[in-house]
């Protein structure tokens, strides 16, 4: 692997960041490596009422909506800076933010898959309760790729 | 003064199928917190669940708030609107005003002026917490906490089927990694 193909889910937390740390640290001697930031957003729900008052009160909503996804998409460009910062070549650092099609997981291993990454770096919050519910990213992730490193910092 | 209702029959069935439609718990917690900020006309919104070997309120989604609000620290719900009462909900009308908040100049900061906190509970415990923050003062009026505590009910009942149908699947997928030979 002359150039590694990383690709990095990133979602705001402390988790991320330190995800995030990892790469700049161990890759820093590999400044050529390629890059992605993945994050997927969830679209505003689609209301099946139309012509209700709802509607309106929705519709004002949506409009924020869409500032948030900006905002999201802004804050992005601010961990591509902060690794462009640590020596990475802008060329080879991409984003990818589009909204979410199955779950975070279908999405990764979808995008990891596609996309041919060699490394994929994932966070773990040991003991977070969400997962419970939601199930593991991660797991899903490990046990659906083929031929790719996983990297999970936790 | 009489507080004013807003949640009317419209907003509660979408909210309510936003609940009932969905078989991702991430997708329903998020559009509900979407649903829940459009239609009362609030801030933001953000469910919770509770961990019960830390005390702390974990963000299962979140609407509206900004990322350096969400990223202020761990959440103890002991020293944020600590649920005493459980199945009540607690009103903050002026988070100026109350010693309740873990992290009061965030809330200022952020703009919130306004919290309601309702507890879900599956089985009389706690599991977790639906917080709605408005940018102004605000009057809940009875009917709306009425409902608001209808929907963490059903909110709940959602996590305890998402759950059951996560183990469900990973049963399928371990009985479907049992190689057929095993089975002649």
């Amino acid at each position: 692997m002359d150039t590694p193909k990383i690709l990095l889910p990133y979602n705001f937390t402390s988790y991320d960041k330190k995800a995030l740390d990892f790469v700049c640290r161990t890759f820093s001697d590999k400044k050529e490596a390629e890059i992605t930031l993945f994050n997927a957003y969830i679209p505003a729900p689609i209301i099946e009422m139309r012509g209700s008052p709802i509607m309106k009160q929705m519709k004002d909503t949506l409009s924020y909506l869409s500032q948030r996804v900006k905002e999201q998409e802004d804050a992005l460009h601010t961990i591509k800076a902060h690794l462009l910062g640590k020596g990475f070549s802008e060329d080879n650092i991409d984003i990818v933010f589009e909204p979410k099609n199955k779950d975070v997981a279908g999405d990764i291993i979808d995008l990891a898959q596609d996309g041919r990454f060699d490394i994929v770096v994932l966070n773990r919050k040991p003991g977070k309760i969400a997962r419970f519910f939601a199930g593991s990213v991660s797991s899903k992730v490990v046990a659906a790729l083929k031929n790719a490193t996983v990297c999970i910092v936790s | 003064m009489v507080a004013e209702d807003r949640i009317n029959m419209d907003i509660y069935k979408v909210v309510t199928r936003a609940i009932a439609s969905s078989d991702n718990l991430e997708d329903m917690a998020i559009q509900l917190t979407q649903l829940l900020v459009g239609a009362l006309g609030i801030k933001g919104s953000t469910i919770f669940v509770l961990n019960p070997a830390t005390e702390e309120l974990e963000a299962l989604a979140s609407f509206g708030l900004s990322i350096s609000y969400m990223n202020k620290g761990p959440i103890l719900i002991k020293k944020s609107l600590d649920h005493q009462l459980k199945g009540e909900a607690i009103v903050i009308r002026d988070v100026s005003k109350t010693d309740r908040l873990q992290y009061p100049e965030d809330a200022q900061k952020e703009g919130i002026r306004a919290i309601v906190s309702l507890p879900i509970s599956l089985h009389g415990k706690l599991i977790g917490v639906l917080r709605l923050y408005h940018y102004e003062q605000w009057d809940v009026s009875e009917q709306d906490l009425d409902s608001l505590m209808i929907f963490t009910e059903n909110i709940g009942l959602a996590l305890m089927y998402t759950r059951l149908l996560q183990a469900l699947k990973s049963v399928k997928e371990t009985v479907n990694e049992v190689h057929p030979i095993w089975l002649d």
